[in-house]
Parts: C-alpha cells; sequence; structure tokens
C-alpha cells in the first residue's frame, strides 16, 4: 500500500490543503490593514446607494406598468402570515387541549410528567472526547 | 514498498482501478448532486408556540417517557437559522436533548420585513427574549428557565440575564459567544469607524442585505469556499460525505438580514465602543454588565473558531458574578462546535452531564 509521502491522490489534498491555508492567511494579513477597510468601505458604500436607486426606480416602472408594488405584496404576504400565524395557534390549542384531557387523538399523547433526575455520575462514555 | 521512490508498485494497479471506479461514479453522482435537492432539515416534529415578525418561538414534542422540571429555550442567533441545531436524525441536537429528557423550546428567527428595520437591541433584549420566556412558563407551567445561546444569541442571553438578575433564567450556557468585539480582528477591521459609515449604509438600504453578511463571513477565509468545492467533486463518489456538504453548506449560505437599527447599535455599541466588554453596555436606557449574572454558567468555545476567536471568547467566564462557572474549549471549529459528529462526541454529552443535574 502506498504511503501518503508516494500517493499522488494524498499529496494533491495535502497541497490543497496546504495552498488554502497559505492563501487564507495571506489575505487574513492583507485584509488586516486599514488601506484595505478603506477600499472595501468605499466599494460598499457605492453599492448600497445604487441598490437603493435601482429599487427606487423598479418600484416607479412598476406601478407605471400597473403591476403590484413590493409594498403592495409585501402587505398581502403580511396578511397570509397572519393567518398561517392563527391557524397554527389554533392546532397549539387544539393539541393542548387533547393532551390535557389525557385522550391521545390522533397520535397526541400527554405530556410527559416533569419528575426527571439525572443519572447517577458515572466516569465519561468511551464514545465522549475532550 | 520501494525504498528508493517510497512506492509500493504491487499496489498501482489496484490504486488505478479505485481511482478509475471512482471517476465513474463521480460523473454518475454529479449528474444525481445536480438533479436532487439535499436532505430534509429540521424535521424533528415541534408546533409553534408563537410567532410575531421576525421571532418564532418553536416546542419540540417530548421523545422521553419522563422529562427534567426546568425546560430549556434555545435562543438562535439572530443571522442564522436555528435548523443548525436539527440537522436530520442522528445529527440533531434538539432530538439529542429531547431523548435525554429535557423539555425543549427555540427562539429561531425569519427575515426581517422591510418595515421591521426600526427593531432595535431593546426590542431582541427586552420585548422578544422575556415574551418567549414568559410563554415557555406558561406552556411547561415552570417558573425555571435555563437558556442556551449560540454565538450572537448567545450575546442576546447575556445581555437579558444582566438586565433580568432576579430571574426567571436557572441557568445560562452560551456557545461560541463574543465579549471583546475588538478581539475579533477581521470584522473589526471591516467595521473600522474611520471608513465603515454605518449610518449611510442603514439609511440606504433599510436591513443588512443577507449577502453583504454572507460576504463577510467568507472574507475570514476567501480561500475555503473554493476548496471546499473542490472536495466537494473528490468526494462525490462518497453519499456520506456529500450529505454532509449539502446540509453544512445549506445551513452557511441561508444566512438571514439583519434589521437596520439593530444593526446600527450591534456596530457603534458592541464593534466601536465595545461596551459589552468595557461593562457600559445599555440596552433601552437599562444597564446591561455580565458582572451582574449570577445564574450558574457554562460556555462553550472551539479550539479552531475563526469567526469567534478566543481572544474574543475568554473574558465571559472570568467577567460573570457566578459562582458556578465554567469555560470549556472544545476541538472544532465555530460551526463543527455544535453540529456535525465533532459536536456529537464533544459538545453534547459535556452539555449533557453539566445541564442535567441543575434542571430538576
Amino acid at each position: 500500500m502506498a504511503d501518503k509521502n508516494s500517493d499522488p491522490v494524498a499529496l494533491w489534498q495535502q497541497m490543497i490543503g496546504e495552498m488554502e491555508k497559505g492563501f487564507n492567511a495571506f489575505a487574513t494579513k492583507a485584509m488586516e490593514s486599514p488601506e484595505f477597510s478603506q477600499a472595501m468601505n468605499q466599494a460598499g458604500g457605492v453599492t448600497a446607494g445604487a441598490q437603493k436607486q435601482l429599487g427606487e426606480l423598479i418600484e416607479r416602472y412598476l406601478i407605471g406598468m400597473n403591476l403590484p408594488s413590493r409594498a403592495q405584496m409585501v402587505g398581502m404576504a403580511e396578511r397570509l402570515q397572519n393567518i398561517e400565524v392563527q391557524l397554527s395557534e389554533i392546532k397549539t390549542m387544539l393539541r393542548q387541549m387533547n393532551a390535557d384531557a389525557g385522550a391521545p387523538q390522533g397520535g397526541i399523547m400527554p405530556r410527559p410528567p416533569r419528575t426527571k433526575r439525572p443519572p447517577p455520575a458515572s466516569p465519561p462514555s468511551p464514545g465522549e472526547q475532550k | 514498498m520501494s525504498a528508493a521512490a517510497g512506492l509500493d508498485l504491487a499496489s498501482i494497479p489496484e490504486r488505478v482501478q479505485s481511482e478509475v471506479q471512482r471517476a465513474i461514479l463521480r460523473s454518475v453522482k454529479g449528474v444525481e448532486y445536480l438533479s436532487t435537492s439535499g436532505p430534509t432539515l429540521g424535521s424533528t416534529p415541534k408546533d409553534i408556540l408563537h410567532t410575531r415578525g421576525t421571532m418564532n418561538l418553536y416546542h419540540y414534542r417530548p421523545l422521553a417517557d419522563e422529562v427534567y422540571r426546568v425546560p430549556v429555550l434555545i435562543v438562535m442567533a439572530t443571522t442564522n437559522r436555528g435548523y443548525i441545531l436539527d440537522l436530520v436524525p442522528g445529527q440533531s441536537f434538539i432530538e439529542f436533548l429531547l431523548k435525554r429528557g429535557y423539555d425543549v423550546y427555540m427562539l429561531d428567527w425569519t427575515a426581517p420585513r422591510p418595515e421591521e428595520k426600526s427593531l432595535r437591541m431593546e426590542d431582541y433584549v427586552l420585548d422578544f427574549i422575556p415574551d418567549c420566556v414568559r410563554r415557555v412558563q406558561e406552556d411547561s407551567g415552570e417558573q425555571d428557565v435555563s437558556v442556551i445561546g449560540y454565538c450572537f444569541g448567545g450575546v442576546l442571553s447575556l445581555l437579558y440575564g444582566s438586565i433580568f438578575k432576579d430571574g426567571p433564567m436557572k441557568n445560562l450556557i452560551c456557545f461560541t459567544t463574543p465579549i471583546d468585539f475588538h478581539g475579533m480582528k477581521l470584522f473589526s477591521n471591516f467595521a473600522d469607524r474611520r471608513y465603515f459609515d454605518v449610518d449611510r449604509l442603514i439609511d440606504s438600504v433599510g436591513n443588512v442585505p443577507p449577502e453583504m453578511i454572507l460576504s463577510s463571513f467568507e472574507m475570514l477565509r476567501p480561500a475555503s469556499r473554493a476548496v471546499s468545492q473542490i472536495q466537494l467533486w473528490e468526494n462525490i463518489w462518497n453519499d456520506e460525505y456529500v450529505k454532509s456538504y449539502r446540509m453544512f453548506d445549506r445551513w452557511a449560505t441561508d444566512i438571514l438580514p439583519l434589521a437596520g437599527e439593530y444593526f446600527r447599535s450591534i456596530t457603534k455599541d458592541l464593534m466601536w465602543d465595545n461596551k459589552l466588554y468595557n461593562g457600559t453596555m445599555t440596552v433601552g436606557g437599562r444597564k446591561a454588565d455580565i458582572a451582574d449574572i449570577k445564574v450558574p454558567i457554562l460556555h462553550a468555545v472551539a479550539e479552531h473558531d475563526h469567526i469567534v476567536p478566543y481572544d474574543a471568547a475568554r473574558h465571559l467566564i472570568p467577567r460573570v458574578a457566578s459562582s458556578d462557572k465554567e469555560e470549556v474549549m472544545l476541538k472544532g471549529g465555530h460551526v463543527s462546535l455544535v453540529a456535525g459528529p465533532n459536536a456529537v462526541r464533544r459538545l453534547w454529552p459535556k452539555l449533557d452531564s453539566w445541564l442535567a443535574g441543575r434542571s430538576t
């Protein structure tokens, strides 16, 4: 069986791993400089400004085309979400009522008692590692 | 093995055959990868106890015949989805806790809507968390609640615990929680107050877009994404590897936007003024000093955490006033500490052994 020093696949994987470490270390060093922060934030500021202008432009276009705007769609989504929330609360209430009545209907079981005690102290299991 | 070349000639045909088989499998599995979706995540049965805007409170259905008296509320980081703690059966932290007899609730987040851009730190610390704690108390019928906070969920839990120091939080567990934000060197540099105009950003975009948050995470290790894709191609014949890759990749890229005002406060109070570390943090005008926390506390940190390095996290345990406190450093990174095979072997049993005796 070839060892790690002669196995081309293992060598390739090792090389990739080393390249990753090297590049990450190099990039980290570069990104710690104030110049990087300045350049990154300048670019980010321009992008954010452009994004805002584009959003406003699209909003105006949608109104012009008599199509629902993002705000209207968000409003619709919110109403749907409210309905979903109410349905889910009704479901939870029904489940709780069933559980309180102690009637296992539709697979719903009453809640277990809160009486569990911790197991006696034992040495860590073989699978447990630091 | 030939001593001169370090090469076992007899193994070459076997090796070539294995590589040819893998190459064929790569092509077949590569097509399969593109045409199928990943495993279903977050499938442990649960009920939605309450939803309000970006906030969701889940209650997981018990999997044990008997549970500990004190319920557990998990507070997720606001940038990430809670299903990292509920991947698939056998690799789900939630399932682990349920089977060990804990009554588990989770405060999880969805993307804040544009109109939620005005949510502030006080909405999270003085409204969302107390609201969830109250609902957990009502639902469980217990006054005491143990809180587990992951990453920034840990920061929110600490702020909550500092302000509501007389209860009802009984135990606090933090995973990879930053205290000294200047210890996160790259994030600190990205947010350098001389160049980063947070007001202009928030006033322009409202909520901070998830792409921007994802980019800043990926910039911490810029080569890693490309390398992980090369590794995926090499291992695409291995179903277990692919399943694991898909789970973690999906979660890591499924980033939530952050509410604008909340992000402004994180940047100014925590990143710039380092108020949590300096003990000068206030939330909604109320002092939030972690030195006021007295409940039993466990802080789990990861040895190779590139997002929250140990320099940023190590101050938590020395600062709190609790007499019952412990920091545990485990092998792994920011995510592998809490999920995946590393977590199954290391963090989960540690947490269970710590929490069980404090949950009665």
